[in-house]
């Protein structure tokens, strides 16, 4: 199996989970009083004809490994890390934003700087010009939108 | 067409501050549009918390400049980077990067800016023309008419996306299935919120569409972000149509931009398949299809032109019937909903200045646009080499500004994040994300006629099958259904004959 094919496996149980838990969750709704249908069957329906389809997804991936084309063997290698980089920051930065542990501005500037710096693959060169766009732009979107745009922050 | 009300729309746009408004929605659009990597569905799910304090129709016009502006822009770096600034510039690659690496970037450009130009005017001429009697048209629907319409156009958008139908079918069903948790549309109960209170309101289409759209993009570039893009010399020679080429290329541009407004008004289709058939029926009928791929005029008009004639074509089905035809559209009606204005046929009767507002905003964005572009293209497509390691993280702040602004709450940032990941590994598996938001918004509505009309004939199906839109709309359906399997069984079978 290629990369793609083994994405579309795991996503397509992910996708199957996911039905499965709606599906648990919708077996106990009550019927309608007015009408035939209630508010089960159209997300049960639903439900199942995507178990059906991500079935055929996987089905099809298993049973035909397919040689990936000459371009995308070619493909420059992804930047794994750059991608991890900018997810864990993300978690990191709403988690200490929903625990309000520092203003708005400064976390947004702390989150900037540190992903911006490590994105650059920590060049001295780069820590300057990274410190004053993570300032200017975390100082300047608070203003910005508390003041300008009225739009409340988690601050 | 009501004359005096477009004119007396496009007289209030072209006050100071809604003027100034579609300035800066058409140059933002065309700035994120000519960035790699940024989207117009990004931009305007990013920009719609920002319209919620102003008056709907300025946010519709702002809204209308950045859907012009993106789609115009996305060419600069087709054809300078070889990289589809949005998905919908992905043909003008083929013969825009050709051109311009033989010495002639303006001259690429000039020929897309001014198709863009054309197809956007000539959708627009149909927009002006047909919305309104089409929606008296679909005020004579009833539920069930409503009801296989949607159906018909999941189907639609799941058999034209990139990947299987299955795939499709999964992204738009899925997105329809993650719309229904919250209160339920025909009884008022809580459904499907796992007995916590947060989902209780259902979740959002904002949090949703900015972790879909946004964040899963983000993940994507920073993947990509070692790639070093070559770099083509800008110069503006040769940027302003000539009457020899309009002459040369008029039969295209009017192809290719009818082709375009025919796939806009398709519902849920967006301006990536317009761009295909065009390009693909202008090489069918060129003189020359051989030099298709390498370089040709006719390619880049006719695939300019069709993504931009999209735009207008999109907005029919949106106005004359709450429909999206596109993506954008999608998001375009959640900012309407959001307005507290309900889209749909009776959109002319409740708002009829919002309808021409946005019928008069396209026309002067594509105005504008052809303006901005062909006096500043030469500086635009300096923004094409910004640094991605510094974009990515400050657009992440603006996603999370963004879905907070909503209800003030962090849940929805979560929303965001969640959808985000998700977004990004359905990506991975090539799943299309455009039927998901189109799914996501159109079940309600679905659920809500459906449930409607079987209350009106006590539980009856029946009219699907003996009124003849709905029976129609059914066909159809079961058409574009099978139509892949059916076709692929034919195409096994001539092989295995062979």
């Amino acid at each position: 199996m290629n990369l793609l094919q083994r994405f579309e496996v795991w996503v397509s149980l992910l996708v199957i989970l996911i039905c499965l838990v709606f599906l648990w969750e919708s077996w106990d709704l009550p019927p309608g009083s007015f009408e035939p249908l209630g508010s089960g069957p159209i997300p049960q329906a639903t439900a199942f004809i995507v178990i059906f389809c991500a079935g055929l997804v996987i089905f099809n991936a298993l049973r035909k490994p397919v040689r990936l084309s000459e371009d995308e063997e070619t493909k420059e290698r992804p930047s794994i890390s750059a991608g991890l980089i900018i997810s864990l920051a993300t978690v990191i930065y709403i988690l200490m934003l929903h625990f309000r542990l520092m203003p708005f501005a400064w976390m947004t500037t702390l989150f900037l700087m540190i992903t911006i710096w490590s994105l650059e693959k920590f060049e001295k060169k780069k820590i300057l010009p990274a410190l004053i766009t993570a300032i200017i732009i975390g100082f300047a979107s608070e203003y910005l939108f508390t003041e300008v745009f009225i739009v409340d922050l988690p601050t | 067409m009501d004359i005096e009300l477009l004119f007396a729309a496009a007289g209030q746009i072209l006050n100071p501050w809604p003027f100034f408004l579609l300035f800066i929605g058409t140059s933002l659009g065309i700035l994120v549009g000519a960035i790699p990597g940024m989207t117009g569905a990004m931009l305007i799910a990013l920009t719609l918390p920002l319209t919620f304090y102003m008056d709907p129709f300025n946010a519709i016009v702002l809204l209308v400049a950045m859907y012009v502006g993106a789609i115009s822009g996305g060419l600069i770096t087709a054809t300078l980077l070889r990289m589809p600034g949005t998905p919908a510039a992905v043909m003008t690659t083929f013969d825009g990067y050709p051109m311009a690496r033989s010495g002639k970037p303006g001259r690429a450009l000039g020929l897309g800016i001014t198709a863009s130009f054309i197809g956007g005017l000539i959708a627009w001429i149909t927009l002006a023309t047909i919305t309104k009697p089409l929606s008296i048209f679909a005020t004579k629907f009833g539920p069930f008419e409503y009801f296989t319409l949607i159906m018909m156009a999941m189907v639609l958008i799941a058999s034209v996306s990139e990947g299987s139908l299955a795939k499709g079918l999964i992204s738009g069903l899925l997105g329809m299935l993650i719309s229904m948790p919250g209160v339920d549309p025909a009884t008022g109960m809580p459904r499907l919120t796992f007995d916590w209170y947060m989902l209780n309101g259902g979740l959002k289409l904002l949090p949703v569409l900015i972790g879909v759209f946004a964040v899963s993009q983000i993940i994507k570039d920073a993947l990509d972000i070692g790639q070093v893009p070559e770099r083509i010399a800008m110069s503006s020679k040769g940027m302003l149509m000539s009457a020899k080429d309009f002459m040369a290329q008029g039969v295209n541009l009017i192809r290719s931009s009818l082709i375009g407004t025919w796939v806009g008004i398709l519902p849920g289709i967006g301006a990536s398949i317009g761009s295909v058939i065009a390009y693909t029926a202008a090489k069918n009928m060129s003189k020359t299809p051989e030099k298709f791929g390498t370089g040709s005029e006719e390619g880049i008009v006719a695939s300019e032109a069709a993504n931009n004639a999209t735009v207008g074509g999109a907005l029919i089905p949106l106005i004359a019937m709450g429909i999206p035809g596109s993506v954008i559209d999608a998001i375009l009606i959640g900012a309407l909903m959001i307005h507290s204005i309900q889209p749909g046929p009776t959109l002319f009767l409740t708002n009829a200045d919002i309808v021409w507002g946005m019928i008069a905003a396209c026309l002067l964005a594509n105005v504008l646009m052809w303006l901005l572009m062909t006096s500043s293209v030469k500086y635009i497509a300096g923004l094409m080499y910004l640094p991605r390691s510094f974009v990515l993280p400050i657009v992440m702040v603006f996603c999370v500004i963004g879905s907070f602004a909503l209800n003030n709450t962090m849940f929805d940032v979560w929303v965001m994040l969640i959808f985000g990941v998700m977004g990004f590994l359905m990506e991975c598996a090539k799943i299309p994300l455009g039927p998901f938001v189109i799914g996501f918004v159109l079940a309600p509505l679905a659920e809500e006629k459906l449930r409607s009309g079987l209350m009106m004939t006590a539980g009856d199906f029946s009219p699907i099958f003996t009124r003849p839109l709905p029976l129609f709309f059914t066909i159809l359906a079961v058409i574009l259904l099978l139509w892949p399997i059916v076709g692929d069984w034919m195409r096994k079978r001539r092989a295995s004959r062979k």
